[in-house]
């Protein structure tokens, strides 16, 4: 049975515990705050055997095996640190890190202590895109990936998150130093990474405040972000993070050199697109229908998971759960590979840094805008500004 | 706290006196400071327009730094003689903030909530941990004599009540509001809890005011104990049920009156109008006054029902469906129950002083504006 703490009582803490109390071999025995107060609310609500303000008093009292760390970002690599000096395991929330450099650190000493790490971007274990990676691992694209697209798009309207950013000029996010994107963004980036294979792809980044959040008297915070990623082997990547884009789009798009995939998150579906064409005139019939026959087959799946009860919000946090728990137990490897990890956080510090070296420069109200060096390159990620 | 943000501003005309046969009941003289959280709020701007109506000339009304402080301006940019109503802008989780807020202050009327908050977290750290942080700095200051707590009729669990079906003050609260699924009844009963903890523990002075829903120009919805609105039909959930309701200048009252009169310290009061209609009455007089729609008319077995059912299903799919409808919460809303605001008018002497018909004729009007809007 895995002892399992969580620290850091806030939203996603509820998330983390309402699936920990689906996964079987564990047993939560503690989570922390530094308000006491709100790590009492969470250990009452449910059931938890004890509460921490203090996290040493939770390392050393409650010995956990695993430690799931929920906190605002910039606290992560010092909590994370501690934990594994403790000879935890850790679960850390995304994103990682603020910087690549804490992420390799950590990396480093979970290597050393012979303990493991994740990060959670539970949203690549939800059905759907388990099923991409399946068709993918065998080779459905046909190859190495051409091209792909992540769009991870937010509301902010709808969001009292937002609301309580933007009304708060000392709000945490506002810390970070990519600010809202750093929050949100590694979602659309990891799913990018997973299907690199260069250690180091030029990036190019444009962000700008948009005209919504600017009638807010907003400047600070940019709410428009495109990327593009380009390996030397010559797959591309898009990347797509808007506030202001309807529909407020959750996808992915893979593409190699025989067929393409859509994965869309909101609608849990995923399509095949097929890169040989028919003849003549079917190519306008058998298309459209064989689309509606995958429309239906996703709906009829849908429906199967939510009947047998695997369909909650967070379901791709219990399969990370257990995934990870597993690698711990049974000494195999952990879900989301450390190259992952930091390959995101290394095109996440690249874009932060090019949105912030430019920050001050150009038309007003873009906050960057990212061209070309010298050589008529884009920047690659070894000349961050 | 951004102490830019902080607005004095003095007025010198003719000033509003208390009226001399309420001056002997009043805990604190008309230029004692008193601190109103939540003031540009929907309750909040109202109260502060109450208190100045009775003649309290030193407010402080505070607020968070996003909010449209126009009801406060429209309230003091009049004049006002030798009075002083300071708008002051910060954060309740800040203990900084609070500190500065409280100075002084011999009355706290703190109104400031996490209404509308769905997540259990954020619902909590907005009503508890920022009443928490108000305390403390009370405490800090030694010169508070009353601190008014405003929490809600959510917190009740309208079972096992004294007196057959009607609700009172003496009626039991959720003993587990985390069962119950709905964030701000957790938040509120935790917030009463912790309230009355620093009243026994630290000797605070403290007055709870529970409002039945509170309606007026402002917060033009629909009660939830009328019905709700699902998949495009509105479900009428209330029947023959009698609505609590208090119209916002008669809750601004009674918030105000709690934190003014003598010899209430530890005193928890309901807020509910008398002349309370049916679901049903109120559900038809909306849809002639303001706008016609469909309703399909729920009756409360089959209600119980559903919310069983539901509450079953949730237990079972551990969560597939959050537990938002149960046993628990059709007790809270769709029960058949009566209202008493005895204690209230007896304790705190407080009237309503905007009759029914008035409060839903004003009501009515801002629907159909805001629908035209």
């Amino acid at each position: 049975m895995l002892k399992v703490a969580i620290v850091g009582c806030g939203k996603i803490a509820d998330a983390h515990l309402s699936q920990l109390q689906r996964v079987k071999g564990c047993q939560v025995v503690g989570v922390c705050d530094l308000e006491p107060l709100m790590a009492r609310q969470l250990y009452e609500r449910f059931h938890v055997s004890q509460y921490f303000g203090d996290l040493t008093e939770l390392l050393t009292v409650a010995k956990p095996d695993v430690v799931h760390i929920t906190t605002p970002p910039d606290s992560h690599f010092d909590i994370a640190t501690l934990c594994l000096e403790s000879g935890c395991h850790v679960y850390v929330e995304k994103p990682f890190t603020l910087y690549e450099e804490e992420a390799r650190r950590l990396i480093a000493l979970a290597n050393d202590r012979g303990l493991k790490l994740t990060v959670g971007h539970d949203d690549q274990f939800r059905h759907a895109a388990r099923r991409m990676r399946t068709l993918v691992q065998t080779g459905y694209l046909g190859g190495r990936p051409a091209h792909m697209e992540s769009y991870y798009c937010y509301e902010l309207d709808r969001s009292s998150y937002a609301g309580a950013l933007l009304g708060d000029k000392g709000h945490w996010v506002r810390r970070l130093p990519g600010k809202l994107l750093q929050n949100i963004i590694s979602h659309g980036i990891a799913r990018i990474a997973e299907f690199l294979t260069s250690e180091s792809p030029h990036v190019m980044a444009y962000g700008f405040t948009s005209p919504f959040l600017r009638s807010t008297g907003e400047r600070k915070i940019a709410d428009e972000l495109r990327v593009l990623i380009c390996e030397e082997e010559r797959t591309t990547a898009y990347f797509t993070f808007s506030t202001q884009m309807r529909p407020s789009l959750h996808q992915f798009r893979i593409y190699g050199p025989e067929n393409g995939l859509i994965l869309d998150q909101d609608h849990e579906t995923l399509i095949k697109l097929r890169g040989a064409r028919f003849k003549s005139y079917l190519e306008h019939f058998i298309p459209p229908l064989s689309m509606a026959q995958q429309h239906l087959g996703n709906l009829i799946t849908n429906l199967g998971i939510f009947l047998a009860s695997d369909f909650h919000m967070k379901s791709g946090l219990k399969y990370l759960i257990e995934s990870f728990y597993r690698s711990i137990v049974e000494g195999t490897s952990v879900p989301i590979p450390y190259r992952e990890i930091l390959l995101t956080a290394r095109i996440m510090d690249t874009i932060f840094a090019q949105l912030d070296a430019q920050q001050r420069e150009v038309v007003p109200g873009h906050l960057a805008l990212q061209t070309a060096d010298e050589n008529g390159r884009p920047s690659s990620l070894h000349s961050t500004p | 706290m951004d102490t830019n943000a902080v607005i004095a501003r003095c007025f010198a005309d003719e000033r509003r006196a208390i009226d001399e046969s309420d001056r002997d009941t009043f805990l604190i003289g008309p230029d004692d400071l008193i601190l109103i959280t939540g003031a540009t709020g929907f309750i909040g701007s109202r109260v502060v327009k109450n208190l100045l109506d009775h003649g309290f000339r030193n407010l402080r009304c505070f607020a968070r730094p996003s909010s449209d402080v126009a009801k406060i301006d429209a309230l003091t940019g009049g004049a006002c003689g030798g009075m002083r109503v300071e708008l002051v802008k910060g954060n309740l989780l800040s203990r900084d903030d609070c500190s500065v807020a409280t100075k002084d202050a011999a009355v706290v009327l703190h109104l400031a909530a996490a209404r509308g908050e769905k997540s259990f977290p954020d619902a909590f750290m907005n009503s508890v941990v920022t009443t928490r942080n108000l305390l403390e700095a009370c405490l800090e200051h030694q010169c508070l004599r009353r601190f008014v707590t405003v929490s809600s009729f959510t917190v009740y669990s309208n079972r096992q009540k004294p007196r057959g079906r009607l609700l009172d003050e003496s009626c039991p609260v959720e003993a587990h509001p985390e069962l119950r699924g709905d964030p701000y009844c957790f938040a509120k009963t935790r917030q009463d809890e912790l309230v009355a903890e620093y009243g026994k523990k630290f000797g605070i002075p403290y007055v709870i005011v529970r409002p039945a829903y509170v309606y007026g120009p402002g917060n033009e919805a629909l009660p939830g104990r009328v019905g709700i609105r699902t998949f495009g039909i509105f479900l009428h959930l209330g029947g023959s049920n009698t609505i609590p309701l208090t119209y916002v200048d008669n809750c601004a009252e009674a918030i105000a009156l709690a934190g003014l009169k003598k010899g209430v310290d530890g005193e928890v009061f309901n807020v509910v109008d008398d002349d309370l209609p049916s679901s049903r009455r109120f559900l038809r007089l909306y849809k002639q006054n303001v706008r016609r729609f469909a309703s399909l008319y729920v009756p409360r077995f089959v209600s119980y029902a559903l919310c069983y059912l539901w509450e079953r299903y949730s237990a079972w799919s551990e969560g597939q469906l959050p537990p938002v409808f149960s046993r628990r919460q059709w007790h809270a809303y769709w029960k058949k129950t009566h209202y008493s605001n005895a204690k209230l008018k007896t304790r705190l002497g407080w009237a309503p002083n905007v009759p029914r018909a008035q409060a839903f004729r004003r009501y009515f009007e801002a629907c159909r504006e805001r629908r035209h809007a």
